[in-house]
Order: C-alpha cells, then sequence, then structure tokens
C-alpha cells in the first residue's frame, strides 16, 4: 500500500475520499496557519526587548536607549552605529560633537565644540548604581543577518537593574548580571 | 465693606477720606505681611515643581474666572462685624483691610486669588511676591473706594454682571502676566550676537563677522576690535594680536600691547586674562611685560573662555572623561575646582562676587544655572531641551519590558546650544548658538532675569 499523506490518511476512513481528502488538506491548512501565526505570536510575547536577549534582565542605562556598544564598551547609536557622547549626541573619532551630516560642529569663531564626557555602559551603570562594573562572559545570536554579541555587566550585586534578583548569566566568581549590552559585529550569519 | 467705607461720608470729606486711607494701608499692610513671607519661604524653596505647580493653578484660576465658574475653594469666614460699631470707623476699616489683605482670611470674589499666593512663592523672589500682594490690595481696594465715594453701595449685589465682567477681566490680567513673565524672563538682546560680558549697565558683546560692541543704558557702541570685555572700570578688546585695554567711560586706551594669538579675553581693574590656543594667561595691568599661566588644555581637552572678577578667573576644563569648572586666584594662585560632572558637560561659567553663573547639558537637558561659588544648591534660571533624541529603548516588533529609556519623560530634543554667559546683579546673559549648514553656528544674546 502506498504510503499516505496525512490529509488522505485524515479521509481515509471515509468513502468520500476525493472529496474529504481536499477537505482535509484544507483543513490542515487553516489549523496549520493559525498554529503557525499563534507560535509567532507566542514567540513575539516571549520576546525579549532587543534582538537575541534571553531571560529578562533589563537594558544597562544608555545615552540613546537601545545598550548598544563598541567592542571597547562605549555607547554606539542602535540605528545606525554611529558613536555618542553621554548626552546621546553624535562625535567624531575624538569624541567632539558633530552635526547630522557628521560635519564638526564650531563656535561663531569656528574652533570646534568640546567635547563632552563619553563613559562605557557598564562603568555608568555601575556609577549610577554603585556597583564595581565588570564585564565577564558574553554569549552570540545571529541578528539581522549579522553576529551579535550580547554582553552581561556584572557586579557584586543581588538585585539587577529590574529591581527584583540579579541571576549568574554570563558572569563569574560570583559576580551577578545587573544590565545587559550588545555589541553588531560585522560577520554575517 | 462699601457701605461700611461709604458711610463716613456722612461726617465729611476728611472723614470719608480717613477711613479710605486707613482701609487702603490696612489692605497693603496684610498683602505686605503674607506676600512678603511667601516671598522669603519661595526663597528657601525655590524649585522647578514649585514653578510646574504654581502655573497649573493659575491655569485653572483662569479656566474657572473666564467660564464663571463657582469660586472654590472657598474661606468660610466673614470679617467681624461687630468692629464697626465698637471701634472708631478709621480703626476697624484698618483691621478689616489687615484681615482682607491677606487674602486668606475671608471669602474670596474670584478663583484667580488663589493663584496669587502660588505665584509669589514660585516666584522665588521677595520683592517679586510683595508685586503681586500689593497689586491685589490694589484691586481690592479700588472698588471697593470708588464706589463708597459714589455712594453705590447695592451697585455690585445688584449687577452681578459686574460681577461677572470683573471676573472675566482678572482671568485675562493673569493670562497677560503670566505670557509677559514669560517674555520678560528671557528676552533677546541682540542677535547675532555672542560672548557676552557685563559690569552694572554697560554689556559688551561681539557680534561674528563685524567685532565688538558695547551698550549702555541702551545706546550701542561699536568699538574698534573684537571679543570685548568689561570688567571693573575698563574694557578691553583686541585686533588681531593688538590688545587695547581702555576707560570702560571715556574708551581712552590706557594699555596697548601685542599677545600672539589671543582670541578671548577677560578683565578687571588689576588684571587682564586672556585663552590663547591651549592655554588661559593673566597679566597684572600694572606691569604688561611680564604675564604668567593660569592652565594649559592637554590633548583632546578644551578650556572655555575665561571670566573675572577681582583676582578670581574662572574658566572651564572640558573632556571625555568629565568636564569641570575651575576658580583661581590670581593674586595668590590658589586654585579650586567649583563644580565637577562624570556625565555631564559644564560650561562657560561667569562670576559676580559670591555668585556662579554658567551652563549644565546634561543627558535629558541643558541649563543656565546660578549658585553659590563655593557651592550648594543651584537654580535653574533657564532651560531647553536636551541636544539628543532617544530612540524607543527596544528592538521593533519585541517587548519592551526590560527596556531602559535615559529620559522617561521623552523631552524632543532641539539643536540650539546654550554657551556662553554674563552676570549682573540684576540679570543673567546666555548666548545661545544655533546650527546652520557645514557646522557653523549662529550666536543670539538673550538675558534673563536672576529673579
Amino acid at each position: 500500500m502506498p504510503e499516505l499523506s496525512l490529509t488522505e490518511a485524515i479521509a481515509a476512513s471515509t468513502s468520500r475520499r476525493g472529496f474529504l481528502a481536499r477537505a482535509g488538506r484544507l483543513l490542515l491548512g487553516v489549523t496549520g496557519g493559525g498554529f503557525l501565526a499563534a507560535a509567532l505570536r507566542a514567540q513575539k510575547a516571549e520576546a525579549y526587548h532587543f534582538c537575541g536577549h534571553i531571560y529578562t534582565t533589563g537594558s544597562c542605562p544608555h545615552p540613546v536607549g537601545l545598550p548598544r556598544i563598541d567592542r571597547n564598551g562605549f555607547p554606539l547609536r542602535a540605528v545606525d552605529g554611529k558613536p555618542v557622547d553621554d548626552l546621546g549626541r553624535p562625535i567624531d573619532a575624538v569624541g567632539r560633537p558633530v552635526d547630522a551630516r557628521a560635519e564638526l560642529l564650531r563656535d561663531p569663531d569656528g574652533n570646534p565644540l568640546p567635547p563632552a564626557p563619553r563613559t562605557r555602559v557598564c562603568t555608568a551603570a555601575g556609577r549610577e548604581f554603585g556597583f564595581h562594573p565588570r564585564i565577564d562572559g558574553a554569549w552570540y545570536r545571529c541578528c539581522n543577518g549579522h553576529v551579535r554579541k550580547l554582553v552581561d555587566c556584572c557586579g557584586a550585586v543581588r538585585d539587577r537593574i529590574n529591581g527584583d534578583a540579579a541571576l549568574t548569566g554570563y558572569c563569574y566568581s560570583g559576580r551577578r548580571v545587573f544590565c545587559v549590552m550588545y555589541y553588531d559585529t560585522k560577520i554575517k550569519c | 465693606m462699601i457701605g461700611t467705607v461709604g458711610a463716613a461720608r456722612h461726617d465729611g470729606r476728611r472723614a470719608f477720606a480717613l477711613t479710605a486711607a486707613a482701609f487702603a494701608t490696612g489692605l497693603a499692610l496684610g498683602a505686605t505681611l503674607v506676600f512678603g513671607a511667601l516671598g522669603l519661604l519661595g526663597e528657601a524653596v525655590h524649585s522647578r515643581f514649585l514653578v510646574l505647580a504654581a502655573v497649573a493653578v493659575a491655569a485653572a484660576a483662569i479656566l474657572s474666572d473666564a467660564a464663571g465658574l463657582r469660586v472654590r475653594p472657598q474661606i468660610h469666614f466673614q470679617v467681624p462685624e461687630r468692629w464697626r460699631r465698637t471701634m472708631p470707623l478709621p480703626q476697624a476699616l484698618f483691621l478689616y483691610g489687615l484681615l482682607l489683605g491677606t487674602g486668606v482670611t475671608t471669602y474670596v470674589p474670584a478663583t484667580a486669588a488663589w493663584a496669587l499666593p502660588a505665584l509669589g512663592i514660585a516666584l522665588g523672589n521677595v520683592a517679586g511676591s510683595l508685586a503681586i500682594g500689593l497689586g491685589f490690595a490694589l484691586g481690592r481696594a479700588l472698588p471697593v473706594l470708588v464706589l463708597a465715594a459714589r455712594g453705590e453701595e447695592t451697585l455690585l449685589a445688584e449687577r452681578p454682571q459686574g460681577m461677572r465682567a470683573l471676573r472675566v477681566l482678572i482671568a485675562a490680567s493673569l493670562l497677560l502676566a503670566l505670557v509677559a513673565s514669560e517674555v520678560q524672563a528671557a528676552g533677546t538682546v541682540a542677535a547675532p550676537a555672542g560672548d557676552p560680558s557685563v559690569v552694572g549697565a554697560d554689556l559688551a558683546w561681539q557680534q561674528p563677522g563685524v567685532g565688538g560692541f558695547l551698550s549702555r543704558n541702551g545706546v550701542k557702541t561699536q568699538l574698534p576690535g573684537n571679543d570685548p570685555a568689561v570688567g571693573g572700570a575698563l574694557v578691553a578688546w583686541h585686533a588681531g594680536p593688538a590688545v587695547t585695554v581702555a576707560a570702560r567711560d571715556t574708551l581712552a586706551p590706557m594699555v596697548q600691547e601685542t599677545i600672539a594669538g589671543a582670541q578671548k579675553l577677560a578683565v578687571s581693574d588689576r588684571w587682564l586674562v586672556w585663552r590663547s590656543g591651549r592655554q588661559i594667561r593673566v597679566q597684572p595691568l600694572s606691569d604688561p611685560s611680564r604675564s604668567a599661566l593660569v592652565v594649559e588644555a592637554k590633548r583632546v581637552a578644551e578650556l572655555g573662555r575665561p571670566a573675572l572678577d577681582g583676582d578670581l578667573v574662572v574658566y572651564h576644563y572640558s573632556t571625555a572623561a568629565g568636564s569641570w569648572l575651575t576658580a583661581v586666584n590670581v593674586a595668590n594662585g590658589t586654585r579650586r575646582r567649583v563644580r565637577f560632572a562624570r556625565n555631564a558637560q559644564l560650561l562657560n561659567p561667569s562670576l559676580l562676587g559670591a555668585s556662579l553663573l554658567y551652563v549644565r547639558a546634561s543627558r535629558c537637558s541643558q541649563e543656565l544655572r546660578l549658585g553659590p561659588l563655593r557651592g550648594g544648591k543651584d537654580r535653574v534660571l533657564f532651560e531647553l531641551p536636551p541636544l539628543a533624541s532617544q530612540d524607543s529603548g527596544h528592538d521593533r516588533g519585541h517587548t519592551s519590558q526590560g527596556e531602559h529609556v535615559p529620559c522617561p519623560h521623552r523631552p524632543k530634543p532641539t539643536t540650539r546650544i546654550l554657551w556662553t554667559t554674563a552676570l549682573s546683579d540684576t540679570t543673567a546673559y546666555l548666548t545661545i548658538l544655533r546650527p546652520r549648514r557645514g557646522g557653523r553656528t549662529v550666536p543670539t544674546l538673550i538675558a534673563v532675569a536672576r529673579r
């Protein structure tokens, strides 16, 4: 006996095989599609606040919002990866503010405007919340076609930025995750 | 009250005048006591929250009076009637005035009466609060005195539309006062203009591409150089490396010398200070042949425009690791860091006696701050939104749980930048830079009441 498909198997017990096979196919399609949509909805509902993040620890305080950092831990603007200072302004390579066209902002005499402080995101979290910050480990996920490195900002803390108990995550030597950041690599995935 | 004051008319004009004067004096005294105390309280606890709360109360009062809503809350108390029977009329009227002048001891005819004490505290200034109180006293005295003099005791009771019109008038006046105070609080002095310097009524500034100006009692004079600074009895400017220090009243040159690279000047009766490149230097005016280094900026740091008051120079030092304001006594060399911020930018201080004015740009706002030089609580005189926007804190299609945005109230950012400052007894001056194409900026000079 030839192997039956699932829809055919659903209809196999009936005499109106042709009609019911088609009806079964339709039924499975509808219910299957619904299942897939429900699964996606469930995935969205369970998803965390940025791609690649698992568990529920909140973002580290960041001048722009999403906790995107460069490889040295300094803040980047999530939308375009431009470096920003602690005021959230885009800056040049030496920290001086630039305009939307990346041209150096100058005072009326033509001198560049002074640099504002720029602090590593985990360091700023440690200062703001009173702990000695450390970056111990990281994990990787594929986000938007590139490998994303997800970084825990660790400290000798009992509570995380959310206000509840901190988890161990990728922190060592008794430290726990206070908040999370990410670094987008250029490696395609 | 109209009837009580009007009763004095039966004893002649002199008696009426005496009674009216007693009533008005009582009102003024009551208002002075209460609003003076509110002003003192406001000075002690001045905060943005108080200002916002007062404006909210005033806005509600304007709506209530304009719409003719029932005046709420009310104090269910009236002045003691027996005083008019047991005391000489002028004495009774004086005491009635004293009670009514406080504004908070009897029924009030308009909701605006509740906005006045709130505004008196929010001003954070005794003189301003007293002005409100005396205006209130005048507003209470005039209708009573005018109607009493005309013998129209029952006019308001018989024609309630008169009271209705009065409340609309009060609402309009309060609205006008709020708008006017906002306009007066920060007015444009000149544009394009920046880098102010002030002593008393003399204000100097730089107009980019044109030169320095000196304004005295509203009369504007162009100076023969750039980057003017006033201090003590002197004014200084430079034309390239040629620096001139002149008498402020006559503009007659007193010292002329060549200082290579001089950009920004500051002057007092004893000292000339300038910034050139990465240095700030000082020179005694008694001996222009010698100068001393005040500070030199390291690489990737910026020195601000120096300001000078007496022997004290203040300037900002801005780096990617933090920014701070330093005060140096150039007479004895002592230096002190008077403000420091790791995650905000402190800019362009100016000094007057023990008061320090400076700009603080942080992630969620830009503020012009006034405070004691030696540290302590600063007051925000002027504020602009932050210089950068923020994102949603979460990726598209993801939950917002766990996001952490820098400014919870999500302010709309501005491109305008608070810049250089100057301070007088009554006014704080501030340059605001507006970015244009190519990264250049155009300055506007504004004046903000110190309050």
